[in-house]
């Protein structure tokens, strides 16, 4: 129906029927909430937070379009479009980090990934209880360790007469300042992230693997199949669709690169291939306080992580219905 | 018994000796940083210390535990850490059990919305601007408050407790019992499990945090455990001053390395209380990717 044209009586009955639709929604919800106050004032508190804690800061993603100051406020700050997401894809500097964000989120889901199934399937074959149960605490460990004491650890192993310069003495090498290298920020990266939680990632495989049908191994046994085979034809089979899924979760996930893990490794001599579009953020909005560049940035972050997650997703629902949403 | 061949035999042994490097591996830069922190400073200097402790002296130690602002922040975490993950189990709870109840008229919206703030990430800057602006700057609360809800641990609960046995509760509201009542001494008592592996979750990220109190805290008194660690160890002028290197057994090396170990002994100390949670708790967490 557009403006200026009466309605028909057919237009005019809907129209009258969806108000009174929604009359007897309210009521409903009026004599709903009257009924059941408790549910609603428990919710409360939650409901607060989410809206406080999640919602408006969406909604002032709005100042991305703006000139935002904060004595101005949102009201009064100018609108400017879309100017700072067209001098963002202009910015060499915003080029450089965006290709170091998702170079190290490539080699992180490419390298990183298959360590726990294979971890999983090792340790699948531990017989010994008490061995398996070592293992597995020593691999765990690392998982419950800040990003600050991991890094802590990191400096501390790669300093000159650290650990590791110790041990490629012993080899001949020359020490090597690896903390301050710029060529081996990236392999620190993924090893870090694989130490610290490659073990803890083995425990939803364990599950899958606890869940076979031990028919399948007796059958296989009859036939011959020795323990290698056993892996290769049975367990890793079943774990297929598992790994699959969890596979396509993490290429959805591929941009969140951990802030507190890059930033607990940078240097200044790394920033060239360590700052990432998280770290990049941290520097140009909140301690240089372009609030609304670097909104932009944070925003065309979200966007592209959106339609990972959601396009991924989808894909690992088609699998199995296992997906998130 | 099952018979093995020769092969298979190899076959397990190469993995479990596969496993046990790469367990000692895992654990190597754990021992290093230890060995490190009870060393002198000067057999560290000398490329002498990789696993073991040489020369061995307390003196590291004895100055950061004689820190008074070590301790400070130590406690301001612990504390921060044991409300914040009481706070956050209540205020999970509280939406939960409303959201798995079909009488709850706003459910079903309530349940899009939450997964909406899942899917749709605000962007950090006006993040930061709304806490800001909310009074969380340079205030201790922004290390609790921030933390009491989190979306996926809400969902966890919210399945859970959609489990319940119907019969129960009826038998409760026989009594004439209020939701309230029926939440805080049916339901939860009942939820053990599930509140101990959330409590997991909630509790490993209050007292790992990073990230907020770098952004939101300056004031160097309400600094949480690990910004007060990556301030020793990135901040030279946290070091004492080393120009007596004779009189002492310690360097920057050793002094970084006893902080580190410091804020891995809590660590250390619970993990064997939690221990039992993990599978459930990683699997359930599982979904988060």
């Amino acid at each position: 129906m557009t403006q200026g044209q009466t309605p028909t009586v057919g237009q005019l009955k809907q129209i009258i029927r969806k108000r009174l639709r929604s009359g007897r929604l309210v009521a409903g919800l009026l004599h709903n909430m009257r009924k059941y106050w408790p549910l609603y004032a428990m919710a409360l508190p939650g409901i607060a937070f989410l809206v406080i804690f999640k919602y408006v800061p969406l909604l002032g993603s709005v100042i991305a379009l703006q000139d935002y100051s904060v004595f101005r406020g949102l009201q009064d700050s100018p609108w400017v479009g879309f100017k700072h997401f067209e001098t963002l894809f202009r910015y060499p500097d915003f080029q450089r980090v965006l290709v170091n964000t998702l170079l190290l989120g490539a080699l992180k889901t490419i390298l990183a990934f298959p360590i726990p199934v294979m971890l999983a399937l090792m340790i699948n074959e531990v017989r010994h209880a008490l061995v398996k149960k070592g293992i597995q605490t020593a691999l765990y460990i690392p998982h419950f360790l800040s990003w600050v004491i991991v890094g802590g650890i990191v400096f501390d192993v790669f300093a000159i007469s650290g650990l590791f310069n110790i041990v490629i003495g012993w080899f001949g090498y020359d020490p090597v300042l690896v903390m301050q290298d710029s060529r081996f920020f990236r392999a620190v990266y993924v090893i870090t992230g694989i130490w610290r939680d490659a073990g803890w990632g083995t425990i939803v495989y364990m599950a899958a693997i606890s869940a076979i049908d031990p028919q399948l191994y007796e059958s296989a046994m009859m036939d011959g199949a020795s323990k290698w085979k056993q892996m290769l034809y049975v367990t890793l089979p079943l774990l297929m669709p598992t790994i699959l899924i969890l596979f396509l979760l993490d290429i959805g996930n591929f941009m969140e690169l951990g802030f507190d893990h890059v930033f607990n490794l940078l240097t200044p001599m790394t920033y060239s291939v360590g700052d990432i579009l998280d770290t990049y953020v941290f520097r140009t909005g909140i301690q240089q306080a372009q609030y609304s560049f670097a909104t932009a940035v944070g925003l065309f972050q979200s966007v592209i992580g959106f339609i990972l997650v959601h396009t991924f997703n989808r894909m690992s629902r088609k699998i199995s219905d296992g997906g998130l949403w | 018994m099952v018979f093995e061949s020769r092969g298979e035999k190899v076959f397990r042994f190469a993995i479990l000796i596969v496993l046990g490097l790469l367990s000692v591996i895992a654990l190597l830069p754990l021992l290093s940083v230890i060995s490190v922190s009870f060393s002198s400073g000067w057999v560290v200097d000398l490329n002498q210390v990789t696993i073991w402790p040489k020369a061995f002296t307390f003196d590291s130690w004895q100055y950061m535990i004689d820190r008074p602002d070590l301790w400070r922040s130590f406690f301001l975490t612990l504390i921060t850490t044991l409300i914040g993950t009481l706070l956050a189990l209540l205020v999970t709870a509280m939406l939960a059990y409303p959201l798995a109840k079909k009488e709850f008229m706003i459910g079903g919206i309530l349940m899009v919305g939450v997964v909406i703030t899942m899917v749709f990430k605000a962007p950090i800057v006006p993040y930061f601007l709304t806490v800001r602006s909310i009074g969380l700057y340079d205030n201790p609360l922004v290390l609790i408050v921030p933390h009491i809800l989190n979306p996926f641990n809400l969902i966890i609960m919210r399945t859970f407790f959609k489990q319940f046995p119907k019969e129960l509760e009826e038998a409760a509201f026989m009594e004439g019992s209020g939701y309230f009542r029926l939440l805080f001494s049916f339901v939860l008592p009942l939820s053990k499990a599930v509140l101990a592996t959330l409590a997991l979750f909630y509790g490993v990220v209050l007292w790992n945090q990073f990230q907020h109190p770098l952004f939101f805290i300056t004031d160097t008194d309400w600094y949480p455990l690990q910004i007060k660690i990556r301030q020793f160890i990135t901040d030279p002028n946290e070091m004492p001053f080393l120009a007596s290197r004779q009189e002492v057994n310690y360097n920057e090396r050793t002094l970084r390395s006893a902080t580190v170990v410091f804020a891995i002994i809590p660590v250390i100390l619970v993990y064997p209380f939690l221990q039992k949670y993990f599978v459930k708790g990683a699997m359930i967490g599982s979904v988060k990717g």
